[in-house]
């Protein structure tokens, strides 16, 4: 009882104090907001004290907190486009995608065509991909999913999913389903792709880091922090957390790619 | 044990039953002794049973006269401990001879309860099923069955127009009745019936008792029963069981109904059946 | 006198505490329809239920395929589960030796405790892959679920079953048997009818676990929201509809899945009227 009511006064005392700092609050793309969350957790064990309060709500209801000021930095995991390409911004990293299937799949490369085809259910049959006969299990990550939204933009072209396609509701169960599935096909961020799964060509070119990185291989989205107009005090710290390599490492560490890029105006 | 000699004459038009000669020995028993694990129950039970005869199995609670009766149609098997030496007989076949099919032998020894038994179906499944399970399918035949098993026992006009309702809709008293029928349906040789009439109000019982004896020109029929008038208004032959100076179940006095009413050797049978004890 | 206080005193109690349990379920009841409701008034019942679309993205909320995922998975694990949970509690109440029901008994509780989740994973690990090399199509199926919803099912089905036959009058077993039925005769001629009514309350129950299920089935079932044409096809139910999304869903989305959350109450509430109903029919 005693103890309870210490640590109330404890509370209250923080909070109205006079060494009150508001934290940084960060809103917007749900993809981005888990390694935002991670970053953000290392970032207050570095430096105790300086907190970073994670949001979600959208790419677009991010920037548009952002432009308001109802957040410092908004999160968007797609370009920018129009008026938003006039606030500061920067690439934190980008998320790569990576086609899957199983390792004793024959074909090793696909066109954009070719999966948008399979994922919208009008490709059945890898024979119609130059593989050998059999149909093909189509995997997919479920409504509302991050990896799913990014697939969606990047290929599919406004087009649907079939909805024959298997949903899973994570990057590692669509990987294990993959692994042992010899029919199937999938889709993963490219940091978790292991050799249990192999990773299909685009167009002929590998998916790797360094393709991303260079942008040649196609199937990737930036994660952008914006604000309106240069940050500077605690939001800059929080930003250049994340640039340095330090940051860069943690965010490499959860299956990101680095942009390669710095920050700029 | 005290055995009458007498053979007594039937109490329903005997000779003509028993055509003249001496009537046949249905079931025999000889020095049966019957344990439930160390619980001596029954001891050296010997007694022959006419047939088509009305036997009563008479005596105070608890002295075997209900595990008696389930040694006929071996009832007790159902009771892992129990263990029987001795023998007893039905038609001179040994009835618990390793070759015995217990499944034979209730078809032709059918019991009824002392609770009425109605299994949760219709009137006229109640009485079918028995025949069903035994091969009979065709519809015709077993109309024919339910019909004539309902006539029996004088149920047919009062429920030939309600066959498909549940016989657990019907009073006490016509539910034994149907439990006989449902019986007597399955065309067995012996009927046992343990304290049937003893859930009953006096006038089923009255109608139980004329079915008994009707029956009997027909069956041999063997019935257990605390009701000493009742043993002396039905049975030809009369049963004392008791228990012995070692407290087991034995047979004590065994006669003819008249007689052992009457006359009998003993004097606790007498004390017994005057109602002094038990 | 201080009797007298104490009985009021935990009468009340125990009043209170009746009402709080039945004022938790009400409130969240209340908090389902508040929160699903606005989205059935958007598309309209009918199109909602009927719908044979689910595509929260494009705005498309149909949840038929998910009403014939439910419907199509609780019946078979229904139709795999049920036989082989009455013969289970046959066994168990008329033929298994003591020693033998002293094992099996806990067993099946022990069945009854597992988590859901662990079921699901078995599920995966060797009846998908089975189904796929043996049977073909991706392995997650109808078939799978059905199959891990059977096992689930079996524990509730067993222990009521068995109860039930147990609780029958001996009158009923002996009957039988004086008519000169076997023992085998006597159970389904004359023991399981008379425990009808229980078992039936047992299947509704065991139909209720399975449509409820959802953490198992998530892993099985593929839950692709399409109507399946075939047992091998995967499917979704509607709770796997609610487990999987519910994670990012914001919005419409999620207004959505506690719509879904709504219709699966209403078809357990019908399910459990019907199974009274039933029972008290007979």
């Amino acid at each position: 009882m005693k103890f309870i009511a210490i640590l109330l006064l404890a509370v209250l005392l923080c909070s109205c104090g006079p060494g009150t700092r508001s934290a940084v609050v960060v809103a917007g793309s749900t993809s981005v907001q888990p390694y935002a969350e991670v970053l953000a957790e290392e970032y207050a064990k570095r430096y105790p004290g300086r907190d970073v309060d994670i949001q979600g709500g959208g790419s677009s209801a991010g920037i548009r907190a952002a432009q308001s000021g109802t957040a410092d930095i908004g999160m968007s995991s797609r370009g920018l486009s129009g008026d938003e390409l006039q606030m500061w911004s920067a690439e934190i990293a980008r998320d790569g995608l990576a086609m899957i299937v199983h390792p004793n799949n024959a074909l090793d490369s696909l066109t954009p065509e070719e999966v948008r085809a399979v994922y919208t259910g009008r490709v059945t049959n890898w024979g119609e991909l130059g593989g050998p006969e059999g149909r093909i299990h189509v995997i997919t990550r479920e409504e509302g999913s991050g990896t799913r939204g990014a697939f969606e933009d990047m290929l599919m072209e406004g087009q649907m999913i079939t909805l024959k396609a298997i949903v899973q509701n994570t990057n590692g169960s669509v990987r294990q389903l993959v692994s042992n599935d010899a029919s199937s096909i999938g889709f993963i961020s490219l940091g978790l792709v292991d050799d249990t799964v192999k990773a299909l060509q685009l167009d002929g070119v590998e998916a790797t880091g360094e393709n991303v990185t260079n942008g040649s291989y196609m199937l990737f989205r930036p994660f952008i922090f914006v604000s309106e107009g240069e940050p500077d005090g605690s939001v800059m710290q929080f930003i250049e957390f994340t640039m340095s390599p330090e940051g860069q490492a943690i965010l490499a560490g959860e299956g990101l790619v680095s942009s390669g890029e710095v920050a700029r105006r | 044990m005290i055995f009458h000699g007498a053979v007594p004459e039937s109490k329903l038009n005997g000779g003509s039953r028993m055509s003249g000669k001496s009537p046949n020995i249905k079931i025999k028993t000889k020095n049966l002794n019957l344990h439930y694990g160390t619980f001596h129950a029954l001891g050296d039970v010997t007694m022959d049973i006419k047939e088509r005869s009305i036997t009563a199995i008479i005596g105070p609670s608890g002295c075997g006269k209900s595990t008696l009766l389930r040694v006929f149609n071996r009832m007790n098997d159902l009771i892992p401990s129990c263990r029987i030496t001795g023998d007893v007989l039905l038609d001179g076949d040994s009835v618990y001879d390793k070759s015995t099919d217990v499944v034979e032998l209730r078809k032709k020894v059918g019991m009824v309860f002392q609770k009425p038994n109605i299994f949760p179906m219709s009137i006229y499944d109640n009485i079918a099923i028995g025949p069903r399970r035994h091969g009979i399918s065709r519809k015709s035949r077993l109309n024919e069955i339910v019909e004539r098993s309902l006539t029996r026992v004088a149920l047919w006009d009062e429920m030939k127009d309600s066959l498909n309702r549940p016989g657990l809709e019907l009073p006490a008293g016509a539910q034994q009745r149907l439990c006989i029928a449902r019986a007597v349906a399955v065309e067995p040789d012996v009927i046992l019936m343990d304290e049937s009439c003893s859930a009953l109000d006096p006038e089923s019982t009255m109608k139980v008792e004329e079915l008994m004896l009707s029956l009997a020109e027909k069956y041999t029929i063997i019935i257990v029963t605390h009701n000493m008038e009742q043993a002396r208004r039905v049975s030809d032959m009369s049963a004392f069981m008791m228990l012995n100076e070692n407290r087991v179940g034995s047979l004590h006095e065994y006669g003819p109904t008249i007689e052992l009413f009457t006359n009998p050797q003993s004097k606790v049978t007498e004390d017994y059946i005057t109602g002094r004890f038990g | 006198m201080k009797n007298g206080f104490k009985d009021k005193l935990s009468e009340r109690v125990f009043l209170a505490l009746a009402l709080s349990s039945i004022s938790a379920i009400a409130l969240i009841t209340v908090f389902i329809v508040i929160q699903g409701a606005p989205i059935i008034g958007k598309v309209g019942l009918r199109d909602f239920i009927f719908g044979m679309t689910w595509a929260p993205s494009q705005g498309k909320f149909g949840i038929f395929p998910m009403i014939i995922g439910s419907l199509s998975v609780t019946l078979g694990a229904v139709v795999l589960g049920v036989p082989v949970g009455i013969c289970g509690a046959v066994f168990l109440a008329e033929f298994a030796p003591a020693a033998v029901r002293n094992l099996f008994r806990p067993a099946i509780q022990l069945l009854a405790g597992i988590p859901s989740v662990v079921y699901g994973f078995w599920g995966l690990i060797f009846i998908v892959p089975f189904i796929r090399d043996n049977l073909g199509g991706p392995g997650l199926s109808i078939l799978a679920g059905s199959i891990v919803l059977a096992i689930m099912i079996l524990p509730t089905i067993i222990t009521i079953s068995e109860v039930q036959i147990l609780a029958l009058p001996r009158q009923y077993k002996e009957g039988a048997l004086a008519l000169g039925m076997t023992h085998w005769q006597a159970i389904y001629s004359v023991q399981l009818p008379a425990a009808k009514s229980g078992i039936v309350a047992a299947v509704v129950l065991g139909i209720g676990r399975a449509m409820g299920e959802t953490m198992a089935v998530i892993m099985v079932l593929g839950n692709a929201p399409g109507i399946p044409t075939s047992i091998l096809d995967p499917v979704r139910t509607l709770t796997t509809n609610i487990g999987i999304e519910m994670g990012y869903a914001a919005g419409d989305h999620r207004q959505a899945l506690f719509a879904t959350g709504i219709v699966l109450f209403v078809i357990i509430m019908i399910l459990n009227i019907t199974a009274q109903f039933i029972t008290r029919k007979k």
